[in-house]
């Protein structure tokens, strides 16, 4: 994770489109300046930037599901509970199932599971639209290369 | 305990009458120490539920569109009376297509169907179908009576 660019995705394990599913990996740093403030003396991970986890993971998913010509932005959070406290170093895994996509939206269940237990949980649901630019797209198909998705299969599969 | 809701079926409560017997037996009940809120959410649910059964079962004509007001009014919490079936969800009841996604899936959960908002969408992007179609609350209505037909066909 790099908390403060907003990459919370370390890698990608396993995306299984024809089981609309997937499974990210994500790495709390022991460092970042975001601690300083949440909390001073007791670092946390922020509930947000967990919803905001399961978000990208979702995000990758329904970009698969899309063949990487539209681009899911989040819309709404419901349900969304965090079940205990999450701190630097830990490794996270992070898991979605796409329960909808049509009509422009995408709806997901995603959560975060640390040494096989749930931590966090939510349905979110996405707007999905076309790219709104040529660099927004090249830059997410560099950024997921990185994470490691499997171009090959979604794009031409 | 005697019992907290009484009514014949055939009177069932108006949607906000049922809400305010929800709350009124809320207070009862909250008295021993149960969590006052769900039981006015789980009361209210409980006759929005029985009220559909019943009006479905004793007025087959106009079920259609008082399940989905119902819906709506519950979803967007829109007052019940203001929903008319010449309503149009998106011009007169100001729902948006986020909303409008929440009150999809309560219908297909109601009516044991999936509406095709995908194919609706794009006809009316193609400008093969008028807006007017679908989200006018009667023509709605009769959507969702076709595909009901269909299923049981």
């Amino acid at each position: 994770m790099r908390i403060e660019y907003f990459q919370l995705i370390d890698r990608i394990v396993d995306l299984n489109l024809a089981g609309s599913t997937i499974e990210c990996e994500a790495t709390v740093p022991t460092t970042s300046t975001i601690f300083e403030g949440h909390f001073p003396g007791y670092p946390l991970m922020p509930g947000v930037l967990l919803i905001e986890t399961m978000a990208q993971t979702s995000g990758w998913l329904v970009v698969a599901a899309n063949r990487f010509e539209r681009m899911p932005f989040l819309a709404a959070v419901k349900e969304a509970k965090l079940r205990t406290f999450i701190t630097p170093g830990q490794v996270l895994a992070v898991n979605a199932d796409l329960n909808y996509e049509g009509s422009g939206y995408a709806i997901t269940e995603a959560r975060i599971a640390v040494n096989g237990k749930t931590v966090c949980d939510a349905s979110l649901t996405f707007r999905v639209v076309a790219f709104p630019n040529a660099e927004m797209s090249s830059q997410m198909r560099e950024r997921a290369a990185e994470i490691g998705f499997p171009l090959e299969t979604p794009a031409d599969g | 305990m005697a019992p907290l809701i009484a009514f014949p079926v055939k009177s069932a409560p108006p949607l906000n009458l049922g809400r305010r017997f929800a709350i009124r037996a809320a207070d009862r009940l909250a008295v021993e120490g149960w969590p006052r809120g769900s039981i006015v959410r789980g009361l209210a649910h409980g006759l929005v539920g029985c009220q559909n059964a019943i009006t479905i079962r004793e007025l087959p004509m106009s079920s259609t569109f008082d399940t989905i007001a119902n819906i709506i009014s519950e979803t967007c919490d829109i007052p019940r009376e203001t929903i008319k079936p010449e309503s149009h969800a998106i011009n007169d009841l100001g729902i948006d297509s986020l909303d409008f996604l929440d009150i999809a899936f309560a219908i297909d959960k109601a009516f044991g169907i999936k509406l095709p908002l995908e194919q609706w969408t794009q006809e009316v992007n193609d400008g093969k179908a008028t807006t007017d179609q679908y989200f006018v609350l009667k023509n709605l209505s009769t959507r969702i009576d076709e595909l009901v037909a269909a299923k049981g066909a």
